[in-house]
């Protein structure tokens, strides 16, 4: 049984039905990529892995390492080693970086780390994604760029060590130095702990982070499967020709 | 002696101020005020404007008597224990000053802080000069009208007077903590002259023993002259028995300065009246609120600003959280007259709804007679956003508290803008406890905005 097991999963948003049956299954230790046109359901599925409620499972089953995630709440699931990055983080006004870290952190670690040592290691991997210390001060995600919402998505990611790391694109938005030092930052954090789910529409995120399979996701399910070169192959031809023979 | 506030009695007021040594000005203010009060009915919330949303005679119990002074009750905590190396501390209890704590920083500049009917008497320039002043101006900035502000103008007892003098440079606070220990009517009434191009930090606290009912009818004036910028804080931190009538009223000379906050977060009833008369030309104020309402509460905030002088500038932000039953009016009101071209002016008004049966009303009131102004206005109700609450929970942040986290962030920015040291710490706690006390599970999350995310 893979670490990630989605099975027929149904999903509907506001009364309609959105994912129509996806199968999906990630091991720790590898990366998939997830793509398909707008709309196509991948954001939907991000958002119930990590248990957003808007979404409401109709069918089907999501487990991780054995435990069915549909009967947890985000905050559960996020301590089960479940990260989603968002496509479009949210601004918490008031809600200081730091206050929101820490606690974060502890909740997810499970121990009340000290504050110094906190601190330490909150310099230290902003150093490494190169986050100006500034932030520290301001609101979570409040007056943000887009490409600093990002950013800030794979700061959490490396002081929180998910086990299960789905990243929706987290490349949008980002300037070409920005999306290298995001995208080493995610590499840096891949072993045989670390599953991860990219949700990308780019191959240029996929040069950085070499996914070992790729999947492509139209209308709500799974249309087509392949190595890395289906990557590179819908960059050439789009979606259009899988749609047709799907 | 004790006087029934239904039935003012003006020779019993006479006879004590004479026996407390008070001037014969003095003696006749309080006079005309008594009979001023003869001729007036309490507010009426069929009638008064000012008083439509909240029933007097319903959240406001007069018939009492005025409470006497007792041996001075245990000291309760001021905020300013929480301020390293302290401030000038006035304690009122029970309608009688009981001491004065002296910082040296303060006597060093100067700093006066006293009884004010002994102020009457050494510093009656001053008192004489601006005593009841702003209550009874008579060019329509007055609030005469109001026969809860005749009351005091006739009866206030335990007054205190603070003088900071011109250029006198005081990062002390200076507090005076009002506290209630006797049941009955109370009448604290405090006089402040802010110099010229001073600076100053005045804080108003109020307090009461645990249990004790009780009726306040505070009046304060403030004078803040040419080029002083004042900082101020009242802390509305009553016990569940006490009905508040506040009118804070500061008169802010040429190019002043005052960034005020009023905390409520204590009391049965709180009106509170934070108000401030730009009578100079460049004065600024930055009037701030922040209110917590449980169950049982009813707080009416009415800060009102009015532009005499041109060029002058306001900006009123008023922030607060309700639960149970609990109910809140934001009443701002601006008033721009003839001659204060070049104004600027903006108040905001934000209430979060948390509990089922809470109500915010907010009516924020602009007159203006004069044109070329800038003026706006705002008003929000509204609940946690489940956006946020999901943002955080995904997070392994667990419910709880995540909700603590967004209503403590909620106020962030006014506590940061205020930075008032000892209040901001006081008033963090008593948000923290009153999150801890609320039934988080009964709390409501907005979840409109959830849609719009895809
Ligand atoms: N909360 C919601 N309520 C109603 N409809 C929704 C909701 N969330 C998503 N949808 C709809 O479901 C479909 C799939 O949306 P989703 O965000 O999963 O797409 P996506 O594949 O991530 O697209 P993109 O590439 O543009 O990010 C869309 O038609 C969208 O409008
Ligand atoms: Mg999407």
């Amino acid at each position: 049984m893979a670490d990630l097991e989605i099975r027929d999963l149904t999903v509907e948003a506001d009364g309609n039905e959105i994912l129509r049956g996806v199968s999906l299954d990630l091991d720790r230790g590898r990366t998939i990529a997830l793509m398909g046109p707008n709309g196509s359901g991948k954001s939907t599925l991000a958002y119930t892995i990590a248990g957003h409620p808007s979404y409401e499972v109709t069918g089907g089953t999501i487990t991780w390492r054995g435990t069915e995630l549909n009967e947890l709440s985000p905050d559960e699931r996020a301590r089960l080693g479940v990260f989603l990055a968002m496509q479009y983080p949210v601004e918490v006004p008031g809600v200081s970086v730091t206050n929101f870290l820490r606690t974060a952190v502890n909740a997810v670690g499970g121990e009340e780390l000290p504050v110094r040592t906190f601190m330490e290691r909150l310099r230290a991997e902003m150093a490494e994604l190169q986050v100006d210390e500034s932030f520290l001060q301001r609101s979570v995600n409040e007056g943000f760029s887009g490409g600093e919402k990002k950013r800030f998505e794979i700061l959490q990611m490396a002081l929180l060590k998910p086990q299960l790391a789905v990243l929706d694109e987290t490349d949008s938005g980002l300037d070409v130095d920005a999306l290298r030092i995001v995208s080493e930052g995610v590499d840096r954090l891949r072993s045989p702990e670390l599953g991860v789910l990219i949700i990308t529409h780019y191959t240029r995120i996929l040069r950085y982070i070499r996914p070992d399979e790729v999947h492509v996701m139209s209308g709500g399910r799974v249309v087509a499967s392949g190595g890395p070169e289906l990557a590179d192959e819908l960059e050439e031809h789009g979606y259009e020709r899988l749609k047709t023979s799907a | 002696m004790t006087t029934i506030l239904s039935d003012l009695d003006e020779g019993g007021l006479v006879a004590r101020g004479e026996a407390g040594g008070e001037p014969s000005w003095l003696l006749d203010r309080r006079r005309a005020a008594a009979r001023r009060f003869v001729g007036q009915a309490w507010p009426d919330s069929h009638v008064d404007e000012f008083w439509r949303s909240t029933p007097f005679d319903v959240r406001f119990d007069v018939g009492r008597a005025i409470a006497a002074a007792t041996a001075a009750a245990e000291a309760p905590a001021s905020v300013l224990d929480r301020v390293e190396g302290g401030g000038v501390l006035v304690r009122v209890v029970d309608g009688a000053l009981v001491d004065v704590t002296a910082h040296p920083d303060a006597t060093a500049a100067g700093v006066v802080a006293m009884d004010l009917g002994r102020a009457a008497v050494e510093h009656a320039d001053l008192v004489e000069a601006h005593l009841g002043r702003l209550t009874t101006s008579g060019d329509g900035t007055g609030s005469d009208e109001d026969r809860t502000v005749s009351l005091s103008d006739a009866a206030w007892t335990g007054g205190v007077f603070i003088h900071v003098p011109d250029e006198a440079v005081v990062d002390v606070p200076l507090s005076v903590h009002v506290h209630v220990a006797t049941p009955g009517a109370h009448l604290p009434r405090i006089l402040a002259v802010i110099g010229r191009h001073a600076r100053a930090t005045l804080y108003l606290e109020h307090t009461s023993a645990p249990g004790v009912d009780a009726l306040v009818d505070e009046v304060a004036e403030i004078v803040v002259l040419d080029g002083a910028t004042l900082r101020l804080a009242s802390v509305q931190d009553w016990g569940d028995g006490v009905q508040h009538l506040g009118l804070q009223k500061a008169e802010v000379h040429r190019d002043a300065t005052v960034r005020s906050l009023a905390f409520t977060a204590g009391g049965a009833t709180v009106r509170l009246r934070p108000e401030f008369d730009l009578v100079g030309p460049g004065a600024e104020v930055r009037p701030l609120g922040i209110y917590l309402a449980s169950d049982g509460q009813w707080f009416d905030l009415q800060p009102f600003v009015r532009h005499i002088a041109p060029r002058a500038s306001s900006d009123v932000l008023f922030k607060g959280a309700l639960q149970g039953r609990s109910r809140t009016v934001f009443r701002g009101n601006v008033f721009v007259g003839r001659d204060a071209v070049g104004t600027a002016t903006d108040e905001n008004n934000r209430s979060l709804i948390l509990t089922e049966g809470a109500r915010a009303d907010a009516t924020p009131f602009l007159e203006i007679e004069c044109n070329d102004i800038t003026a706006g206005h705002g008003s929000a109700t509204g609940q946690i956003d489940a956006r946020h609450l999901y943002y955080l929970r995904s997070r392994g942040i667990d419910r709880d508290t995540a909700l603590r986290l967004i209503v403590r962030g909620y106020f962030t920015d006014v506590l940061e803008e205020a930075g008032l040291p000892g209040v901001t710490e006081h008033a963090l706690d008593v948000i923290e406890r009153r999150i801890a006390d609320a039934d988080l599970s009964a709390i409501q999350v907005n979840d409109l905005g959830l849609r719009e995310e895809s």
